[in-house]
C-alpha cells in the first residue's frame, strides 16, 4: 500500500548527469594530486565537464519541480538529516568548487596550479558526495526496493565514478587526445571502478534479497540484465581487458556511459 | 506543546457508511474523482491527493468458506516519528501543536519525496497544484475547538476525537471487553508511544492482524537507512578513490608534477 513517487526521465537524467559531475571531478582531482603535467588534459576536462554537469542538473531539478520559482523553498531550509536537503545545498555548494577549479584549470601559472590542487582535494568529498547522495536518499525511503539493500548511495557512487571516467574518456578521444597518457590512466582507473561496481552490485542483488524481484525477473528485467549488466558493466570490461584492437579505444567509454544511464533508469523507473 | 490530540478508530464499530469520507471531502472541499472499480465496495483502492479519508471494505475468507466484512474507515497517522515530515526538505511538513502533521500548502514545492517516504503511502501528490496533500487532521477545526470532520459525522462513534491519552485508555478498555466477547484477534494497532514510530496520533482497533487490512506489522521510520547508506557510501568512495589514486600515480615516482 505503499505509494510511489512518480519521478520520471528529469530525475533520471540528473541522478545520471550527477553522477557523472561528482565522478568527473573527482578523476580530475586525483589526476590533478597524483598525476604528472601530461594528464593535464584530463583535468581541465574533468573540472570543466564537472561544472557543465551541475549546471544541466540543477536546471532539471527546477524544471521537475513544474513551478521553478518554488526552488527557494528548498533552499530557505536546510535539515542535515535529510538527503534531499543536504542534496539540494551541497549542488550549490559543489557547483562553487567546480567554478573555482574550472577558472584554474585554464591558467598555466604554477601559483594557481598549486591552489587548484588544493581546492580540489576539498572538492573532492563534495563530488563523492554528489554522486552518492542520490542513492542514500532512495535508501531513505519506505519503498522496499529502494531502501532494504542500503547500498544504492555505494552502488550509484561506483556507477558515478565509472560513467564521470568515461565521459572524460570519451570527450578526450573526441578532441583527438586518445593517444595521450592520460586517457591510458582513465581507462586503467575506469576497469577498477567498473570492477568494483559490479562487486557492488552483486552485493545490492542478495542484500535485496526477494525485493530484487522487479528488477531481476519483473518488467525491468531485459534492461537490467542486458542494458546494465551485459552491455553496460561485462562488455565494456572484457573489450578493455582484452584489449581487442578491432573496437575503437572509446566504444567500452560509450558503453559504460548507456550501463549507468540505464541503471539511474531502471531504479527510479521500478516502483515497488 | 498543547496536549496531544488524537483519533481512535475503533472498526469493530464501523458500519461502512462512508459518512467520514463524505464529511472530510465536504469540509476540506476535494473535488469528486473518476471512481475506481476495486471489485468491492471499497472506492478508492487507496488515499489519494483528493481523499483523505477511505472506507476500506475487506472480505476475508472463513473456514466455511463464507466470507467476513472487516470495515476500517483509514487515514493518515499523524505519526509521532513521522517519514514524510523528516523527508520534507522545505519545512512544509510540520507538527502542530496538538502533536498532529500538517503540510503547508503555500511552503511544499512539489519535490514528491515525502510521497515514497510515508510508511503506510498516505502522503499523495495532487498534479493540478504541483503540490503534495494529505489529511490535514481539519487543522481548522482543531484550533477552533471542534473536532476533525470525520469523527464529528460518524454515526456509530467507529472514529473518536479527544486527548491522546484519555482515548488511549478508552481503547484499553474497548480491547479487553473485545476479547471477552470472543473476539480473539481484537487488538490496537499504533497506540502505544514505545512502539514503532512512537505512536500514532491516529491509532485504530482492529479485529485481525494488520496485515488483513493491509498495515504493515512493525512500519519504519525510512530515515534509519541514512546513516548506514552514507558509511557505505564513504567506504565506496575511499575504495574507489584508491583505485584512481593508484592508476594516476607514476610508477615509481612520487606524483605532483608541475601542470
Amino acid at each position: 500500500m505503499l505509494k510511489t513517487p512518480d519521478w520520471h526521465m528529469l530525475i533520471v537524467w540528473y541522478f545520471f548527469l550527477g553522477g557523472i559531475a561528482g565522478g568527473a571531478y573527482f578523476t580530475a582531482a586525483i589526476a590533478d594530486n597524483f598525476g604528472s603535467f601530461r594528464d593535464r588534459a584530463v583535468v581541465r576536462i574533468g573540472y570543466i565537464l564537472a561544472l557543465l554537469m551541475i549546471g544541466v542538473c540543477g536546471i532539471l531539478l527546477i524544471l521537475d519541480l513544474g513551478t521553478p520559482s518554488r526552488f527557494l523553498n528548498m533552499i530557505m531550509h536546510f535539515k542535515f538529516w535529510d538527503p534531499m536537503s543536504i542534496g539540494a545545498w551541497m549542488l550549490g555548494v559543489f557547483g562553487l568548487f567546480a567554478l573555482v577549479s574550472s577558472v584554474l584549470s585554464l591558467s598555466a601559472d604554477e601559483g594557481r596550479s598549486a591552489l587548484r590542487r588544493k581546492v580540489s582535494l576539498v572538492g573532492t568529498i563534495f563530488g563523492f558526495f554528489l554522486a552518492s547522495y542520490t542513492g542514500v536518499l532512495l535508501s531513505a525511503s519506505a519503498l522496499p526496493f529502494w531502501s532494504d539493500a542500503r547500498l544504492m548511495g555505494a552502488l550509484f557512487l561506483a556507477s558515478g565514478a565509472s560513467t564521470g571516467m568515461a565521459a572524460i574518456s570519451l570527450l578526450l578521444y573526441l578532441s583527438g587526445d586518445a593517444a595521450g597518457e592520460g586517457f591510458k590512466k582513465v581507462k586503467r582507473a575506469d576497469r577498477f571502478a567498473i570492477l568494483f561496481e559490479m562487486a557492488v552490485l552483486v552485493l545490492f542483488l542478495v542484500l535485496l534479497g526477494s525485493a530484487a524481484a522487479p528488477l531481476v525477473s519483473g518488467a525491468m528485467a531485459p534492461l537490467f540484465w542486458g542494458g546494465l549488466v551485459v552491455v553496460g558493466l561485462v562488455v565494456p570490461l572484457l573489450l578493455d581487458v582484452l584489449g581487442a584492437r578491432w573496437v575503437p579505444a572509446v566504444i567500452p567509454a560509450v558503453l559504460v556511459l548507456i550501463g549507468g544511464f540505464i541503471l539511474r533508469y531502471v531504479v527510479v523507473m521500478t516502483h515497488a | 506543546m498543547a496536549r496531544t490530540l488524537a483519533m481512535f478508530t475503533d472498526t469493530s464499530l464501523c458500519i461502512g457508511c462512508r459518512a467520514c469520507q463524505v464529511a472530510c471531502k465536504q469540509w476540506n472541499e476535494l473535488p469528486m474523482e473518476a471512481p475506481e472499480w476495486t471489485g468491492s465496495y471499497q472506492n478508492h483502492s487507496h488515499f489519494t491527493d483528493k481523499t483523505y479519508r477511505l472506507v476500506r471494505f475487506i472480505e476475508k475468507p472463513q473456514a466455511n468458506g463464507e466470507l467476513q466484512w472487516l470495515l476500517m474507515s483509514d487515514v493518515c497517522k499523524h505519526c509521532a516519528q513521522a517519514g514524510c515530515l523528516d523527508a520534507c526538505p522545505t519545512g512544509a511538513i510540520y507538527r502542530t501543536e496538538y502533536g498532529t502533521v500538517n503540510i503547508n500548502q503555500d511552503v511544499c514545492n512539489g519535490c514528491r519525496y515525502c510521497v515514497s517516504s510515508c510508511p503506510f503511502g498516505v502522503v499523495a501528490f495532487n498534479h493540478d497544484t504541483g503540490r503534495a496533500n494529505k489529511c490535514t487532521f481539519c487543522n481548522d477545526r482543531i484550533h477552533n475547538g471542534l473536532g476533525p470532520a470525520c469523527a464529528k459525522t460518524c454515526p456509530t462513534d467507529s472514529i473518536q476525537f479527544g486527548f491522546r491519552d484519555e482515548l488511549a485508555a478508552k481503547a484499553e478498555k474497548r480491547v479487553a471487553k473485545l476479547k471477552e466477547m470472543g473476539y480473539a484477534g481484537a487488538q490496537l494497532y499504533g497506540v502505544d508511544s514505545n512502539g514503532p514510530l512512537g505512536g500514532l496520533n491516529a491509532f485504530f482497533l482492529l479485529l485481525d492482524k494488520p496485515a488483513t487490512y493491509n498495515l504493515p506489522e512493525k512500519p519504519l521510520l525510512p530515515q534509519r537507512n541514512v546513516l548506514v547508506d552514507s558509511v557505505l557510501s564513504v567506504g565506496a568512495a575511499l575504495l574507489v578513490g584508491v583505485g584512481a589514486v593508484m592508476a594516476f600515480r607514476e610508477r615509481g615516482g612520487k606524483g605532483g608534477g608541475d601542470a
